[in-house]
């Protein structure tokens, strides 16, 4: 057993990082299992990280940060590596902190409608464990099944029921932070909403784990709504469909969530493990769902079947019972995945646009796809009006990534030149980098790296995310400042 | 070092399309084009709740895979690691969206590996023993058998506790003790001169029926039992004498020549029969992927499949076919655990639960997570102990304080279970499902005589 927990390595990091974490046991160094951390969620950058450690508690995490940062070596935060914009891809060949045997349930405070949970606590697990008591934890990203909740603050993690409750900045009370050069800090104390002072939360809240590594989330908790009810919808026209959908919240309704696929989506997760029998030649599916006090569901349900007939729509019901409501749920939450089943790769867009402008959008995106000569597949959070085109790829064909890439960005132009925005819960990352000037002059994203600099100065945790390549100046200053520290 | 941006890397295409694969059999490219790295599948896998690193989870060792495939990785002792820490337990088949079948690439993998590094020292002794020397010999194995009895009535109990097989041979319940046999010989030795079990009352079909080796040494009265249910409800049941071990072991263990003689003779065994009827779900499953083996081979691979669509597990046998409710009572607290290789392997979770159900007096309990691996997997216990140990123990966390038994429908599973009971100071008894359907029918057979 000891001889396990012993470091082949030489290398004075690896000794010493292992020191601090615990043995041998709780890092990587080895090229053939840091293969495994050479991407997350984002496959199209690789890059191998240096070693990966998993620290136990808050005093492991600044010990390394405080070691990294000391000895000039970049290092990045990652949860379960499900993102989909690249953030906890080690380009520059990071040290990364897996945050992963951080998974406790530190407390559930029913009275007070907040919990406490490591950032390794995977998000459904949070529902899971107070369900049985009538609560529930609302962000819930489609990958919740295994996402972590230190991932969902870094990247402010959205998801289909959003719409009525909001993503995750809505639902976070308290942070405790290790800061990039080790301190630890808390930040909303007590959980108590609307501190006085600068909303740091909402600040870390989406940071994209480039402000600090949290290690402690105070969540709000909600308690079960009385009743649910999920109604399918069918459409021959996307017109009708994204008419349908602004007739729902015209009328006066908050769904709770709002869903949309297209053809091609369609086909993929009828393709893939969780076929619900959608009819293969209709052009969009709803998925519309309302919850709230029991006595005013049926009405709504009522007022919602209305709405979709006047808008020509081929079949509409509400859900028999549980089990297929589960049932319509499961198709549509694994609808990324399912793409493996009609294409070797796919690259996630995640732009937003006003709901009125979809059916034009969507006609662009066609074109796109046209163009490109790769099939794009579209699932909306039609709700709120965020858009997840899927550009469905095969990596082993030379240039058909970067060619996707394109698409992704073409597609993410679009719905900024509509008046809408580049992303709404997948994040920046590496993705998105160069299209933050869609929506960003230069001096705001210089605005915006100011901030980054108070935070993290030396820009050793998670460089080169979030933000496009320096273009100006000030920014190669900054650059220089920090090769001058390293030199 | 400065911090700088990378320029957009393309992956470099598959030069020979096998990459640092060398032999023939490589894991199947589709299998792994299916997977978009998306991570559903992560909670899902025993070894990365265990070890929290991506090279123990189902995505990185289909990442891993591929980057030998691409030539990235070589087939070495560091790939080995996580492709043999595998359980080989498919719940990520289950939990993928796309259905990569990963169970599929890491028994290929594992047959690249074990060409590549011959196993050598004790863990290749041990595989050796149990693979090449025991598995495929069922006289050795009745052997093995003969001298577990002779334990028992020598009075070496101790022996026998230690091995921890007091709470796997069912110590029966009170009053069910004068109907059910002492430890029986195996069904295929006792059965030799036989060749057809024939049905009580009319015959609606003819069965094959697979003994198994585990099974039919260590729990020959489980074979019993489905004989007695399969020839109650109607079916005429054969046991061919030159049946073999399915092979499950060996391919899980990266022993895939091995695994393609067994699956040969077995195919020669069964040819003649339409149904082949098997109650441990580690064989049944393996037998209805004998194509797998013969992907080089089309001949082999089309009669491979024709013989695994005529393969069934007993309890979805008599879900499909139809059984007589038993009438008698049991009167117990029961929870099912799904074998891996019945629920995630074929799909199989309602039917063993139906028939439980079908039994009045059963008090059905459920088991939290009751379709995780309880870390036995083919030999892996014997090869891997701490992470099976791990497994178990997490697994035992999850069965109910007051159930009185814990019904399965694989033996490995009854073996691993019945040491975690053992280990936790736990009372459950482990049963079989056909096992408690055969007591209820016996019951309601015994009361009937006595009110004669």
């Amino acid at each position: 057993m000891k001889a396990k927990n012993q470091i082949k390595s030489t290398d004075k990091h690896i000794v010493n990082l292992a020191e601090i974490v615990g043995g041998a046991r709780s890092i990587l160094y080895l090229k053939e299992d840091l293969v495994a951390y050479d991407c997350d969620g984002f496959t199209i950058h690789k890059h191998l990280p240096k070693a990966v450690v998993f620290p136990k508690n808050t005093q492991e995490v600044a010990e390394v940060v405080q070691y990294c940062s000391e000895n000039n070596l970049p290092f990045l935060a990652r949860g379960a590596g499900t993102g989909l914009s690249g953030g906890a891809i080690p380009l520059n060949g990071e040290i990364i902190i897996s945050m992963v045997r951080m998974k406790k349930l530190i407390s559930v405070d029913l009275e007070n409608r907040r919990a406490v949970v490591e950032p390794g606590f995977v998000n459904l697990m949070l529902t899971n464990s107070i369900s049985d008591k009538g609560y529930y934890y609302a962000p819930d990203p489609s990958s919740q099944y295994c996402c972590t909740i230190g991932g969902n603050v870094a990247e402010n993690a959205g998801g289909a029921h959003c719409l009525k409750y909001g993503v995750t900045t809505n639902h976070i009370l308290g942070l405790e932070v290790v800061m990039p050069n080790g301190e630890i800090v808390e930040v909303g104390k007590d959980g108590i909403p609307d501190a006085p002072g600068y909303d740091l939360l909402g600040l870390i809240t989406g940071s994209e784990g480039t402000l600090g590594i949290v290690t402690k989330i105070t969540v709000r908790i909600l308690k079960n709504p009385e009743g649910k009810q999920t109604v399918l919808a069918y459409f021959d026209r996307v017109e009708d469909g994204s008419q349908a959908v602004s007739d729902i919240i015209s009328a006066g309704i908050v769904p709770a969530a709002l869903e949309m696929m297209d053809k091609t989506a369609i086909e993929g997760v009828e393709a893939a493990a969780f076929p619900v029998g959608h009819p293969k030649d209709i052009e969009a599916v709803l998925l519309i769902e309302v919850d709230g006090i029991a006595a005013g569901i049926d009405e709504q349900i009522n007022q919602i079947l209305e709405v979709c007939r006047k808008r020509n729509v081929r079949e509409v019901r509400a859900a028999k019972n549980e089990e297929e409501r589960a049932r319509w749920w499961a198709n549509r939450k694994t609808g990324f995945g399912a793409m493996g089943a009609i294409s070797p790769d796919y690259l996630v867009q995640d732009g937003v646009i006003p709901r009125s402008k979809l059916p034009e959008v969507l006609s662009k995106i066609n074109q796109i796809s046209e163009e490109f000569g790769l099939r794009i597949a579209n699932i909306f959070h039609a709700g709120d009006g965020n858009l997840h085109p899927l550009v469905l790829f095969d990596a082993r064909i030379p240039g058909e990534s970067k060619k996707a890439l394109e698409a992704g960005s073409q597609c993410l132009k679009v719905c900024a030149d509509v008046g809408g925005t580049i992303t709404g819960e997948h994040g920046v990352g590496i993705e998105k980098r160069e299209e933050m000037r869609f929506v960003f002059s230069e001096e705001e994203i210089a605005a915006q790296t100011d901030i980054r600099e108070v935070f993290n100065p030396y820009n050793f945790l998670n460089a080169g995310k979030l933000f496009p390549s320096p273009g100006r100046c000030v920014e190669i200053k900054k650059e220089l400042k920090a090769q001058a520290k390293i030199g | 070092m400065s911090v700088r941006e990378l320029d957009l890397k393309q992956d470099p295409p598959c030069t020979s399309g096998l990459g640092n694969y060398l032999w023939s059999d490589p894991p199947d490219e589709k299998k792994w084009a299916d997977c978009v790295h998306c991570g559903m599948c992560l909670e899902s896998c025993p070894t990365y709740e265990q070890t929290g690193q991506e090279q123990h989870s189902p995505r990185g060792r289909v990442h891993l895979i591929k980057s030998v495939a691409e030539g990235k990785l070589q087939v070495n002792e560091q790939f080995m690691d996580p492709v043999f820490q595998c359980l080989d337990c498919r719940a990520c088949t289950t939990a993928c969206p796309a259905d990569v079948d990963v169970g599929g690439l890491i028994e290929e993998a594992r047959g690249q590996i074990r060409q590549a590094m011959p196993l050598t020292g004790v863990k290749g002794a041990i595989s050796k023993f149990f693979l090449r020397d025991l598995f495929p010999h069922q006289s050795r194995l009745n052997t093995l058998g003969s001298l577990l009895k002779f334990y028992q009535k020598s009075g070496m109990q101790t022996v026998v506790r230690k091995t921890k097989l007091l709470n796997v041979m069912p110590e029966h319940l009170v009053d069910m003790e004068s109907i059910m046999p002492e430890v029986k010989e195996p069904v295929k030795k006792k059965y030799k001169d036989v060749k057809v079990i024939k049905a009580k009352g009319q015959t609606k079909q003819e069965v094959a029926m697979l003994t198994g080796c585990v099974m039919d040494v260590m729990f020959s009265d489980i074979n019993e039992s489905t004989i007695s249910v399969l020839t109650r409800n109607g079916n005429d049941v054969v046991i061919p004498q030159n049946q073999t071990c399915c092979g499950a072991l060996h391919v899980h263990a990266g022993d895939r020549d091995m695994g393609r003689k067994l699956a040969k003779q077995n195919m020669e065994a069964f040819k003649n029969f339409d149904k082949i009827i098997v109650n441990a779900a580690g064989c049944g499953c393996m037998m209805k992927e004998y194509a797998e083996l013969f992907k080089e081979d089309p001949e082999m691979h089309a009669k491979a499949e024709e013989f695994s669509e005529k393969v069934e597990d007993i309890s979805k046998y008599l879900h499909d076919t139809g059984y007589e409710k038993p009438k008698a009572e049991i009167n117990k607290r029961i929870t099912y655990h799904d074998a891996c290789h019945l629920a995630h392997g074929q799909g199989i979770r309602q039917q063993p639960r139906d028939i439980l159900l079908d039994i009045p007096g059963v008090d059905m309990i459920h088991m939290p997570n009751s379709d995780r691996c309880c870390g036995s997997a083919g030999i892996y216990n014997i090869t891997n102990p701490e992470m099976a140990n791990a497994v178990l123990e997490s697994k035992m966390k999850n069965v109910p304080a007051d159930v009185e038994m814990i019904s399965m429908g694989n033996p490995g599973c009854m073996l691993q279970m019945a040491m975690g009971v053992q280990k936790y100071g736990r009372s459950q008894k482990i049963v079989h499902t056909v096992q408690l359907l055969d007591w209820a029918y016996q019951k309601e057979d015994q009361t009937k005589e006595g009110e004669k």
